[in-house]
């Protein structure tokens, strides 16, 4: 006999029977239409909004989605292991900005058209530099002549958040230049607080993201796309230098005492704990009003990054696009074209922007919701969008982020002069260049 | 062939099959794509031969260089504390009479919490804003410290972890080999008016030694394949201060995408490790006889 006594089997029947009335309550509305899907997705400051997405398409629509979270650099060699196999275990990849020229350039993606002929990309979802679209007889990032191969599905820069609280108490103006921001934070430098906190470390696509806005607000850069497709290389000029001697002097004068060892989470920490009076990063507004993680709720408000005298504010995209591998059932890439459909609806991106992260819809960040408290990060995400660059669109992004990370790192730690780290660079991205047959050219070394 | 060697033979087969898919065959096809640059055009693997300029570069490497230098700092510095803390908390247990049992399970205790966990405490402890460590330092008037973000003190403070977390591997190690060893010459050394140091120095050091090579052997194999210590808590940084090979490895290997130069590297580093594990064998060897 199975049952030995009867409270065991009465307990038993309770959990069966309360089982099935708790699964019938929440469980889908609506029969699934779908096969699974499997996402793998990096751990992000709006991974939080993009889980509570996927739930209400869940809830909504029956269909069951698997997410495979992961850190940055982790998700980047999960994905590469999966698009490389017999069949992918993952049937959308969440590609970062850094990182998607090589998932189009290796052919381990289906245009997303050859799934679906209908299938379109939304009039409202921005195009982040047409990165969604890939040409590949002239192996070039366009939306002219190339396919529709991905939809984006966050729309990561760098946006400057400040303590509005204590803008207001100084009656100080929003920083257009850095200079502004440095004689802003010079005032709200305290024991303790930072004027500003950046971060500076070393890792995949870390401290090279977010010194970006200052190379670009000098008229530097790190590689630059010429007209006959050949590169120069920009690391070293003058412009660079200006803009990271900037980076450095806000370090130095008004930063943390530890920038080179600042990852993302420190910066948006320190925000979050009422530590820094301003942060250049990206967006995560759940967090700062959320009085259970926030010493700063409603005292942090947003603008565009700062620019310079003599150039505009630019931002870097680290947008992230969603991917749907060759190498999986044609069920599972109709089902994740499924969900891209629902993903780029209204309705969707409105909630995703309600848990917490920000929507890749022009409609909805320009709609009323941007004129409420809550979502006033959503104008300076809209404004800042238009100056959204996209930073390397060639496949071997990784190898010159290796030098860059390394590089920047070492002249925000000291270990290296600023010019000695620049001219450095410099030469080592030649050789990349060099060892992946491109034409390039390169400057003279700095002073 | 007699039956009997045939037999010799045929029972050791297996294993080394077993030997030859599991080990030799990885290494084989390791070894092939050191030679090799491999690209990825529509969705097919090119390799690409490219001779020995994969070992070529490998001089050349800033990071690989700036890994070796550290990972021998790291090896030599947290090992030899290693084995000093953990041969005197072995001496001491050896002493104790009554709880000896409850005083091993406290003092193995880091090297049963994974990894993960050690670098989230020791991340929290080493904090600049609120790790525990700058504000006992606070307390006493001492201006904090940048534990992890410093060239000058990064890598010190990764050694301390591996010391913390690693110190209990070798005190269980030698602490075995100290209650191994035969009461009857220690009483006769006592018997005999020798002091504790020359106890110490003349009887238990020399046959402690095949205990302590060997301890010290493995644990400077493992000292020199560390990893996620460093990935844990520094990423390598800052600049190079805590690069060590295992980290410049998965970096070329994974992040970097580059394979073949990769495999290289994997290789050179396998045959350092390797020459370490000979010589170190014939150290151990000669001990024993000797003993």
């Amino acid at each position: 006999m199975l049952f030995r006594n009867k409270f065991a089997r009465y307990a038993l029947q309770s959990t069966v029977a309360l089982a099935a009335l708790t699964g019938s309550a929440l469980g889908p509305a609506v029969a699934a239409d779908q096969a699974p899907i499997t996402i793998v997705i990096n751990q992000s400051p709006w991974f939080a909004g993009f889980q509570a997405v996927v739930e209400k398409y869940e809830e909504e629509t029956g269909n069951t989605v698997e997410l495979d979270v992961n850190p940055f650099a982790g998700s980047l060699e999960k994905q590469r292991t999966a698009v490389r196999s017999d069949e992918s275990p993952f049937d959308l990849v969440i590609m970062n900005a850094g990182f998607f020229t090589e998932f189009y350039t290796g052919g381990f993606l289906d245009p997303l058209n050859a799934i679906d002929p209908d299938f379109k990309l939304s009039d409202d979802i921005y195009t982040f530099d047409d990165s969604v679209c890939w040409d590949a007889d002239a192996g070039r990032i366009t939306c002219k002549s190339g396919e529709l191969m991905s939809v984006p599905v966050n729309p990561n820069i760098l946006i400057l958040h400040y303590r509005s609280d204590l803008y207001q108490e100084h009656n100080l103006t929003v920083p257009k230049t850095w200079d502004e921001l440095l004689e802003n934070a010079k005032v709200l430098k305290s024991k303790n607080m930072y004027g500003i906190s950046q971060r500076g470390q070393r890792g995949a696509f870390d401290v090279t993201y977010d010194v970006f806005p200052y190379i670009w607000a000098y008229g530097g850069g790190i590689i630059d796309q010429q007209d006959d497709g050949s590169y120069r290389i920009s690391i070293n000029s003058p412009e660079t230098q200006a803009g990271m001697e900037m980076y450095l002097k806000l370090a130095e004068e008004v930063g943390h005492p530890s920038t080179a060892g600042q990852t993302q989470t420190n910066v948006i920490q320190n925000m979050a704990t009422g530590r820094a009076a301003h942060i250049d990063s990206v967006l995560a507004p759940g967090l700062f009003d959320n009085p259970d993680k926030s010493a700063v709720v409603g005292k942090i408000d947003y603008a565009a990054p700062p620019g310079s005298a003599e150039h505009d504010f630019a931002t870097p995209l680290g947008h992230w696009l969603a991917g749907v591998p060759k190498n999986v059932p044609d069920a599972n890439k109709k089902a994740a074209l499924a969900f891209l459909t629902w993903f780029q609806t209204d309705e969707a991106q409105r909630a995703y922007a309600e848990a917490g992260s920000a929507p890749v819809s022009r409609a909805v960040l320009t709609s009323e919701m941007a004129d409420t408290q809550e979502y006033r990060w959503m104008k300076a995400l809209a404004d800042a969008l238009p100056n959204a660059r996209l930073t390397f669109t060639i496949p071997e992004a990784s190898q010159l982020l290796a030098v860059t990370e390394l590089r920047f790192n070492q002249a925000i730690g000291e270990e290296m002069p600023l010019n000695e780290a620049l001219n450095t660079a410099a030469a080592e991205i030649a050789k990349v260049l060099e060892d992946a047959g491109y034409k390039y050219q390169k400057l003279d070394d700095l002073n | 062939m007699s039956a009997d060697r045939f037999w010799r033979y045929a029972t050791l087969l297996p294993a080394i099959l077993l030997f030859v898919a599991l080990t030799i065959l990885p290494l084989a096809n390791l070894f092939a794509l050191s030679f090799n640059d491999v690209e990825w055009l529509n969705r097919t693997p090119v390799w690409n031969w490219v001779g020995i300029s994969n070992y070529l570069e490998l001089p050349e490497d800033n990071l690989l260089r700036a890994g070796l230098l550290n990972t021998v700092i790291f090896a030599v510095a947290a090992v030899a504390l290693q084995m000093l803390i953990g041969f005197v908390l072995a001496l001491l247990t050896t002493q104790i009479t009554r709880g000896r049992s409850f005083y091993r399970t406290i003092f193995i205790l880091p090297i049963l919490v994974p990894g993960i966990i050690i670098g989230a405490i020791w991340k929290l402890m080493y904090s600049y804003d609120f790790g525990v460590l700058n504000q006992i330092l606070d307390a006493f008037g001492i201006s904090a410290l940048d534990w992890l973000g410093s060239p000058n003190l990064a890598l010190l403070s990764v050694i301390i972890v591996d010391v913390w977390h690693w110190t209990p591997f070798c005190f269980l190690l030698l602490l075995a080999g100290l209650e191994s060893l035969p009461d009857d010459i220690f009483e006769a050394a006592r018997i005999d008016g020798a002091t504790g140091w020359q106890i110490l120095r003349d009887i238990t050091l020399p046959l402690m030694m095949p205990a302590i090579i060997v301890t010290f052997v493995f644990r400077m194999i493992l000292a020199f394949k560390v990893f996620d210590e460093i990935y844990l808590l520094t990423g390598g940084g800052p600049g190079t201060a805590t690069e060590v090979i295992s980290f410049t490895i998965y970096r070329r290997f994974f992040t970097e995408d580059q394979s073949g130069y990769g495999a290289a590297m994997s290789i050179a580093v396998i045959a350092i490790i390797a020459a370490m594990i000979i010589i170190a064998t014939r150290a151990t060897a000669g001990r024993g006889s000797k003993t």
